[in-house]
């Protein structure tokens, strides 16, 4: 597999605090790559490493083959397009005024500005002041101005930030439209639903260091589910484990947490039936992918 | 022309900043020939007549162009404040540092462009009443380049300064108090006019009373090579650490 961006042991600190912390970042070519974490985490501060708009302290970042920093920074921008904070654009001037502005810095032919407008859909709107755009109109000209120069890279820092549930599903199905066009996607969210049904692959940050980072499924089986069973005396099943396995009851069931292998699971049930309690259930739980990211981040603020 | 600096002539759009320069250029030649026609010493038969008009010419300038130079300035650097354009232009290389030369190189030019305007209104008005006297082409042309370098300086000042503090309020008030310490600095003695670059308005001067007469003088060119050099030296200082800053 050919990643688009590398980073090795990425690291910013501010004083003796550590915001990014030994990042080894991997991002598929071709992939939507979902970059989660709760606010605070160092989500932005990393998008703009791998800009070079700000210095790492420690670490390397390779985009498209190459090292980023000051001295290549220029010619990689043009292939890369990002949407970093809040959405740019001149309110004083018309859509189309800020598309030439783009136009101009990075010498595009009007084809290509063409070209972003529509796949935004925002053709229509472009003869209005920026002054007078939603904040989802605002948000889908500062994806086309970072679309214009047709880049390999697109990096969207919280693109559905205050945006409404259809605004929010528009911007997805605009990852998608581009991902399938092979453009890799780098998008950041704080909330894991948002970035869920676009991204092939996930990294997980909290508190500026890397906790998770591969695909759904690996998220998934990187999180072992809790152990339910049910029994004839939940309740001396439940105090006779509680100090093992901090043994919870829930109506007639006993959950069990960290029991993570068919072993464990053996010798529990064992201890039950040897206790004589009838066991008639061992299952486990179901988890969403929201429950193992919220496991992950420890609650995460969230 | 770099796109950059055409970029900021597009983003004066809408801004008012070419009305606000043409306001510059009104207000500088009405203030100024209202203080040349109206002196007792305007004549068109002597000399004089052209040191009135030399003297109004620095007159408008110190009591305008202060403040008009910083509103300008503060509107195109504001923009980006607002609108989020150093992001932006970083994320396509374009470096703070080197967003506010080209504003000081788009805005400079439409600075320079009023001053000559300036300048060639008030000769053509003395030419039009027919003074009598020879043109004096040095000290004119020295009076023009002298009030444009001290204007430029403090553009660049307030370009530097409307980047660092986002209060575009700081900037107009600074504005504001540089044309009274100009206007000040007319009247103090020459050294004191050095400390400021407002006071440069009154060392740009090609003509004045001295002793209560009206005389010519070449204006105080090696000061104002000076502040030139300051001033670019500290321009680039600045727009060089912005380049090197974090966006």
């Amino acid at each position: 597999m050919s990643f688009i961006v590398e980073s090795s042991n990425l690291t910013k600190a501010y004083g003796g605090r550590t915001v990014v912390d030994g990042l080894d970042l991997r991002i598929p070519e071709g992939s939507v790559y979902g970059f989660l974490g709760p606010n605070g985490s160092g989500k932005s501060t990393t998008m703009k490493m791998l800009l070079s708009l700000i210095r790492p302290t420690g670490g390397e970042v390779e985009v498209l083959g190459q090292p980023m920093n000051r001295s290549t920074r220029r010619q990689l921008l043009g292939s890369i397009g990002s949407l970093i904070e809040s959405p740019p654009g001149y309110a004083h001037l018309t859509g189309a005024e800020n598309m030439r502005i783009v136009q101009r810095l990075l010498g595009l032919d009007d084809a290509q500005v063409d070209f972003a407008v529509k796949t935004v859909r925002m053709h229509g709107q472009m003869g209005k002041r920026v002054r007078e755009y939603s904040l989802g109109m605002k948000q889908r000209l500062g994806i086309a101005m970072a679309l214009a120069r047709q880049p390999k890279l697109l990096i969207l820092d919280e693109p559905t930030n205050g945006l409404d549930p259809a605004g929010i599903e528009e911007i997805r199905e605009l990852l998608r439209r581009l991902a399938d066009g092979g453009v890799t996607v780098m998008v950041s969210s704080h909330l894991l639903g948002e970035v869920d049904k676009t991204a092939t692959v996930l990294g997980i940050l909290s508190q500026g260091r890397m906790i998770f980072q591969g695909t759904r499924a690996d998220l998934f089986s990187a999180a072992t589910p809790d152990l339910l069973i049910d029994c004839s005396d939940p309740r001396r099943a439940q105090s006779m484990l509680a100090r093992a396995h901090g043994a919870r009851l829930e109506d007639t069931t006993v959950r069990l947490a960290g029991v993570d292998s068919d072993e464990a699971t053996a010798g529990v049930v064992t201890g039950l039936v040897a206790e004589g309690i009838g066991v008639h259930g061992v299952r486990r739980d179901e988890q969403t992918l929201e429950s193992v990211f919220m496991g992950l981040t420890a609650g995460g603020g969230l | 022309m770099s796109a950059i600096v055409v970029n900021e002539f597009a983003r004066m759009r809408h801004l008012h900043v070419v009305l606000l320069v043409a306001v510059l250029f009104a207000v500088v030649t009405g203030i100024g020939l209202y203080a040349a026609v109206f002196n007792p010493d305007f004549d068109r038969t002597s000399a004089s007549s052209w040191n009135t008009l030399l003297m109004g010419m620095g007159s408008g300038f110190t009591l305008a162009a202060p403040l008009l130079l910083a509103v300008v300035a503060s509107r195109l650097v504001d923009a980006e404040h607002q609108g989020g354009g150093w992001l932006m232009s970083a994320t396509s290389g374009v470096t703070p540092g080197g967003l506010c030369r080209a504003k000081l190189l788009a805005l400079g030019l439409l600075v320079a462009g009023a001053t000559v305007l300036v300048s060639a209104a008030f000769a053509a008005v003395g030419l039009a009443v027919g003074i009598d006297a020879p043109w004096p082409a040095g000290r004119w042309l020295g009076l023009t380049a002298c009030l444009l370098v001290v204007s430029l300086a403090l553009l660049a000042l307030h370009v530097v300064l409307a980047a660092r503090v986002e209060n575009q309020l700081v900037g107009i008030g600074l504005g504001l108090l540089g044309a009274v310490v100009a206007l000040i600095s007319t009247a103090v003695p020459t050294w004191i006019a050095h400390l400021t670059p407002w006071g440069y308005y009154a060392l740009s001067a090609a003509a004045g009373y001295v002793d209560g007469q009206l005389a010519g003088f070449a204006p105080s060119y090696l000061n104002i090579g000076g502040l030139s050099a300051v001033a670019a030296a500290i321009f680039a200082l600045f727009t060089r650490s912005f380049d090197r800053q974090e966006v």
